[in-house]
């Protein structure tokens, strides 16, 4: 007896371990993923996609600065880099078009009129009465009719960044959505924590501009969040400027200026999200700005503020095997990756010139080599030239020298045959 | 005027235009230039092909392979090249015009030379296509190069400008049977005394070798640019496949614009078909006069080819001039002319208007494209009326000439 229990011990430890190295084996295809977002460290955000939800809960004519707060980050948002596609613009819509508007069918964040965010090609997914709290909890969760468009869907995955930025009148914990309804910190939260179990997000950054803006984002629970809001509780938030000519408050002070600091930023830029927080200033803003960073894994100083603002991500840009060219294949990383060259990998690469300048006449043909590339280097990699590079490889590559004989051989043909019908010669019985 | 001032008048006329700026606004126009004739892709196709990139793996090129090895090699293309050569092309359509009425009235010249050649030169159907550089010129200039060779009994000269001419454009093998009649039979006009076909039949055979040897040839010469027989599905396949449904003048792009897939190819082989039935009646019912058939072909091909061009239509209305015996018997000429009228307006009008503007639409477009056909239709019409009336002649009073 004694052995038949060795035996089923045995046969348990096999089949432990057997178990064990499946597991192994099954996070195989894992390991180099892991590795490509860690490259450089578990700094990285590690994400694929951006996404913004932008929500403007105000209607009517007097709330035109909550309209110009959000056009505002949709436009800073569009330029960085996120596609419409990414974009979910929740907007009464009800200011450019509106009778009291003197410029109509423009919206503008300043007194000056310099730039009209309405322009020509916005693309508003809620407008009107469209803005709901149940609009805006099922675009977060993702729980909606089949029968709602794409367009109108926030279809992110566990590698999306999202950006949520919600402006309008509130309170302690809570958002007045268009004069008829609230939504509360609690929902939002639970909203969040709804998509941390689906895997909805990779990390989110919310941002909140309305009066007691802080209380809106204290009852977050799920990780992976970074919150910023205008204002203390019993603080309100205040608008910048009133425009004479519009006859109302044009924008918030809070968005203001985070839209100026956004003005210098560009899709290369390094700045980090604590840069962003540094700039704000409670005199200028008479209120208190308030952070949370306690769910955000990473340092701030380390977050890019185009991890949430732009449609920057990582990429590795691997060239394609151009016959008896390559010695090793290439690992570049375009852009934002710059402050860590000395610590970058870029291997050894060396393409044939001679195979791209031929009868080719893109200009310094002969410069895709490796010092060029990594002269080139960060942002201004010449995605021509890889693109043609690998454009040749693929479509029949022939070698201009052989099409030139071809294309001689068969004019010399046709006009062998022109001249042998032209050229009188004896003529042939059923010519006449 | 006489034709040696009018002719080279003409022609220094044309080139002065075709070097203008003017080329440049009129080379895209989808009036004047096809997907299978336009100048842009042709540049492009060449261009691609001296960078060793198959031209025809996209679908941009849809040119000949000849063209191709042409341009490359022995005619570099560029502006003022292109200029003289469609200059070229255009005399060459307009002598060989003349040569044919010459041969057709049996005489060595005439007063009407220049008229002639100016009805060609200064149709606007075929001058404005040809300064937009699309190479429907050169088929044109194919076309009657290969009915004055045949006029002039060089068989060898004519049907190998024929298989060149089908090289460029797989529609035009409609003419190959009338043409090899022509070949064994006379120009002259004798449609006022119609006969039986004098010659013997069998004739043909040994030109038809001759030809189909020419054909074969050419492909090979084509096959032997590319390197493979990719060409053939993306030139000679698009008229039958219709894969470009860019708009032209012609019946077939909207048409096909609106058809279910399912029912794609049964209509493809529908009009292509059409096209074939008309060559063996014609031929039959004109076998006096093959010259006849030849020239309502023509016009049949105007009508009904997949990717049509102004040229082709203009290209018939100029061959009209080469028939005036049929000029008191035509029932309609004012109608067919102010259809013409209506339709050249229309046409430029509504495409304007729908692409430009945008304030119309596909229909509009169509809609004139309807009434260019009904224009061509009438004239073809007419031709044929006239073609046989004048068969019957003078009328004897209280008698009528019904069509049964």
């Amino acid at each position: 007896m004694k052995s038949t229990t060795v035996h089923r011990f045995i046969l348990f430890i096999l089949s432990v371990l057997l178990l064990g190295r499946g597991v192994v084996s099954n996070s195989e295809p894992a390991a180099p993923v892991k590795q490509f977002f860690e490259k450089h460290g578990a700094r990285e955000s590690g994400h694929t996609n951006n996404w913004a939800v932008l929500v403007c809960s105000s209607r009517y004519w007097f709330n035109y600065r909550h309209m110009a707060n959000a056009l505002g980050m949709y436009r800073t948002v569009k330029r960085l880099g996120i596609p419409d596609s990414n974009i979910i613009l929740m907007l009464a819509d009800d200011a450019a078009c509106n009778p009291r508007n003197k410029f109509a069918g423009c919206v503008y964040s300043n007194t000056g009129n310099y730039l009209d965010l309405y322009g020509d090609n916005i693309e508003v997914d809620y407008r009107g009465y469209e803005v709901t709290v149940e609009n805006f909890l099922r675009v977060l969760t993702g729980r909606m009719d089949s029968s709602v468009p794409r367009s109108k869907r926030l279809l992110t995955d566990d590698r999306s960044n999202i950006f949520v930025y919600m402006t309008g009148h509130g309170g302690n914990e809570f958002l007045k959505f268009q004069d008829n309804e609230e939504i509360s910190a609690f929902d939002i939260a639970d909203a969040f924590e709804q998509m941390w179990q689906k895997k909805r997000y990779n990390e989110i950054f919310f941002m909140v501009d309305t009066c007691q803006a802080n209380t809106m984002f204290s009852k977050f629970y799920s990780p992976n969040i970074l919150a910023t809001g205008s204002s203390e509780i019993h603080e309100n938030s205040y608008s910048h400027e009133n425009d004479y000519d519009i006859g109302v408050a044009v924008i918030d002070k809070f968005t203001h200026y985070v839209l100026q600091f956004m003005e210098g930023i560009n899709k290369t830029s390094q700045a980090s999200m604590q840069d962003l927080f540094n700039t704000f200033d409670p005199k200028k803003l008479d209120s208190h700005p308030g952070v949370r960073s306690d769910l955000f894994r990473r340092p701030l100083e380390n977050t890019l503020v185009t991890d949430f603002f732009g449609g920057v991500a990582q990429a590795e840009v691997v060239l394609p095997a151009l016959e008896d060219a390559i010695v090793e294949p290439e690992a570049l990383e375009p852009e934002t990756k710059q402050r860590q060259s000395p610590t970058r990998e870029v291997a050894d690469t060396f393409v044939d010139p001679s195979l791209l300048a031929t009868g080719w006449e893109l200009p310094n043909a002969s410069d895709v080599t490796a010092s060029a590339l990594r002269q080139h280097g960060g942002p201004d990699v010449d995605y021509t030239k890889l693109m043609v590079a690998a454009a040749r490889t693929e479509i029949a590559l022939k070698e201009p020298f052989t099409s030139t004989l071809r294309a001689w051989a068969s004019s010399l043909l046709i006009l062998a045959l022109v001249s042998w019908t032209t050229v009188p010669r004896n003529r042939r019985p059923s010519e006449h | 005027m006489d034709f040696i001032v009018t002719f080279p008048a003409l022609v220094a006329g044309r080139l002065v235009l075709a070097l203008s700026p003017l080329t440049h606004y009129l080379r895209d126009d989808h009036l004047l230039s096809s997907p299978l004739t336009s100048y842009s892709r042709l540049q492009e196709g060449i261009y691609l092909f001296k960078h060793g990139i198959d031209p025809y793996s996209g679908s941009t090129f849809r040119h000949s392979p000849l063209l191709l090895s042409l341009f490359s090699t022995v005619i570099p293309l560029n502006e003022v090249t292109a200029a003289f050569l469609w200059t070229a092309s255009d005399a060459l359509a307009a002598w060989s015009l003349v040569r044919i009425w010459r041969a057709r009235q049996n005489v060595s010249s005439s007063s009407r030379d220049s008229l002639i050649a100016g009805l060609y030169l200064l149709n606007p159907y075929t001058f404005l296509p040809s300064l937009g550089q699309s190479t429907s010129s050169f088929e044109n200039a194919l076309c009657l190069l290969s009915l004055m060779l045949a006029c002039q009994k060089q068989a060898s000269a004519s049907l190998l400008a024929l298989a060149f001419l089908i090289q460029l454009s797989l529609p035009s093998i409609l003419l190959l049977l009338p043409l090899l009649l022509l070949l064994i039979s006379e120009p002259t006009s004798h449609l006022a005394s119609p006969f039986f076909f004098k010659t013997d039949i069998r004739r043909i055979t040994p030109l038809a070798g001759q030809f189909a040897a020419y054909i074969l040839l050419l492909s090979g010469a084509a096959t032997l640019v590319c390197g493979n027989l990719n060409w053939v599905e993306k030139t000679w396949g698009a008229s039958l496949t219709l894969p470009d449904l860019t708009p032209n003048p012609g019946l077939w792009w909207y048409f096909f614009t609106e058809m279910f897939d399912h029912f794609r190819p049964f209509f493809l082989i529908v009009f292509s078909v059409h096209l074939l039935i008309y060559v063996l009646p014609l031929c039959i019912k004109f076998q006096h006069d093959i010259l006849y058939a030849c020239y309502l072909l023509l016009g049949i091909l105007s009508i009904f080819k997949a990717y049509p061009t102004l040229s082709d239509p203009g290209l018939f209305l100029s061959m009209l001039s080469l028939f005036p015996e049929t000029f008191p018997y035509l029932h309609h000429p004012i109608v067919t002319a102010l259809l013409h009228l209506h339709a050249a307006l229309l046409l430029p009008l509504f495409h304007y208007l729908w692409l430009n503007q945008g304030t119309g639409n596909a229909n509009f477009f169509y809609a004139s494209t309807l009434v260019f056909g009904m224009a061509n239709g009438a004239a073809l019409l007419d031709s044929i009326w006239a073609g046989l009336r004048i068969a019957i002649g003078e009328v004897k009073e209280e008698h009528e000439v019904l069509q049964e």
